[in-house]
């Protein structure tokens, strides 16, 4: 689904990734951790075709890609409604204006925006705000969806019910999703495997796959003596 | 509140001009404005001088802001094209537009058109240098925003440059549609024989004092609605 191979980038001189390889399949859910200063967000970025590889290639087979901001402030557009905000995807993909309100509503709903609609994003809270910038990506009908730290900036209890709604998302419609985080049980809660990467320059320090019954549920997955074990396992990688 | 101080102005000047200290080839009265201006309402001089004056203006700031703000946007988002134009816009910019007079008036003729050239040539400026620099403004998260959903970049400008640096935009319009009058103004005293302009010239040449008075009151009570107009659509 999307293959990344002998991967390199430099910023002016200064190697920022080094030689990174791994492959996504169809309908996983991967996450990328490490600690700050890893080059987790200029992966992603290269994986989005936003920032060119000084080497290495990185091949996906012909699927639409989004990509999930972490800043939603600056990625929504101050000046369009909440329903607008997300026409602009269907805009974009050519679909004619009559239809754009009957596939705009369904999506809201969806992430539980269906009340607000005719608001514009600076009237949502933040955790409102970062479904919107999800329900414009879904929009796009991606095959992949890249999330890059999107919960960051967000309260712990928004955050918890961000991750099962992105979970139960990625389950139902069956995308492929590569989530970047500084959060190591983030990532072992949400992804099917997690790549940890260790920084400067930011290379692949460990690939888990996580084995935990799907779906998951905040008490009893991160309860579960196997998540200790991942956690126990990987938190290495994190430490500076 | 705001009244007083012209207020205060307007009577101390009819009472220096009563006692004969202000001299009335120059200071007309203004008490003499009013009947002034009535009469040039009346007869519809004054509201056609004035339609051709604030048109040519109009179709100046018209022409202006569509070039200057598709150039703008242009330069705006391409760096590299900026640095290029950057010596052409210099060398362009300093040339006083009232010298263009001649040369517009060769070209256009005795025509709306021909003030209105000079006054978008003035115009032009502030628009595309204030257009240029709000899109250059505009947080580059927005733009990755357009491209990763797939938009050329001719729709990225139209869907997402230009709507986020409206506000800085809509600046520079006001700005130019206060020189677009001072400039049409300008070539209607100096050659064009129409307008708001010819009409204060000929006044004067006819010694008539209160007209000339009548129709600069005019000027700023027309000027001023459209300052408003232009606030009241932002």
């Amino acid at each position: 689904m999307l293959e990344v191979k002998n991967l390199d980038v430099a910023f002016g001189g200064s190697e920022v990734l080094r030689d990174l390889s791994f492959t996504v399949a169809e309908h996983e859910f991967v996450c990328l951790v490490g600690p700050s200063g890893c080059g987790k967000t200029t992966l992603l970025r290269v994986l989005a075709g936003l920032t060119a590889p000084t080497s290495g290639q990185v091949r996906f087979h012909g699927q639409t890609i989004a990509i999930v901001f972490q800043d939603y402030g600056r990625a929504l557009l101050p000046w369009r409604t909440v329903s607008g905000n997300v026409a602009l995807a269907l805009e974009a993909r050519g679909i004619p204006g009559a239809e754009h309100a009957g596939r705009v509503l369904p999506l809201l709903q969806k992430l539980n925006l269906g009340d607000h609609a005719d608001k514009f994003p600076l009237q949502l809270s933040g955790g409102m705000q970062q479904r919107l910038q999800i329900a414009r990506c879904l929009a796009q009908e991606p095959q992949v969806l890249l999330m890059d730290e999107p919960f960051g900036s967000l309260d712990a209890i928004t955050r918890q019910e961000l991750q099962d709604e992105v979970a139960r998302l990625a389950r139902d419609e069956r995308r492929t999703v590569v989530f970047v985080t500084h959060d190591l049980e983030e990532a072992i809660y949400l992804g099917d495997r997690v790549i940890a990467l260790a920084a400067n320059p930011g290379r692949i320090a460990e690939i888990v796959d996580i084995e935990l019954a799907r779906p998951r549920s905040q008490l009893a997955t991160r309860e579960d003596p196997r998540f200790l074990q991942y956690r126990h396992r990987l938190f290495k990688h994190l430490a500076h | 509140m705001a009244a007083i101080f012209p207020a205060l102005v307007l009577l101390l000047w009819e009472t220096l001009s009563r006692a004969g200290v202000l001299s009335e080839d120059g200071f007309s009265r203004p008490s003499h404005w009013a009947p002034a201006l009535v009469k040039a309402l009346g007869d519809g001089t004054l509201l056609t001088q004035t339609l051709e004056t604030f048109g040519a203006a109009f179709q100046a700031v018209l022409i202006a802001s569509i070039l200057g703000i598709a150039l703008g946007a242009v330069l705006g988002l391409f760096r590299p094209l900026e640095r290029a134009a950057q010596l052409t816009v210099d060398a362009l910019r300093p040339i006083p537009s009232v010298a263009l007079i001649p040369l517009s008036l060769l070209v256009f003729g005795f025509s709306r058109e021909m003030s209105a050239a000079v006054a978008a040539f003035a115009c032009f400026w502030p628009i595309l240098i204030v257009t240029t620099a709000s899109v250059r403004g505009v947080d580059p998260r927005l733009l990755e925003v357009g491209r990763m959903l797939g938009f050329s970049s001719g729709k990225i400008i139209l869907k997402l440059a230009l709507p986020a640096a409206l506000p800085g935009i809509l600046v520079g319009v006001r700005v130019a549609a206060g020189i677009a009058i001072v400039v049409t103004v300008t070539t209607e005293i100096v050659t064009n024989p129409r307008g708001l302009g010819h009409g204060m010239t000929m006044a004067a040449q006819g010694l008539q004092p209160d007209l000339v008075w009548a129709t600069l009151i005019w000027i700023g009570i027309v000027g001023w609605l459209v300052n408003w107009g232009l606030l009241r659509i932002k």
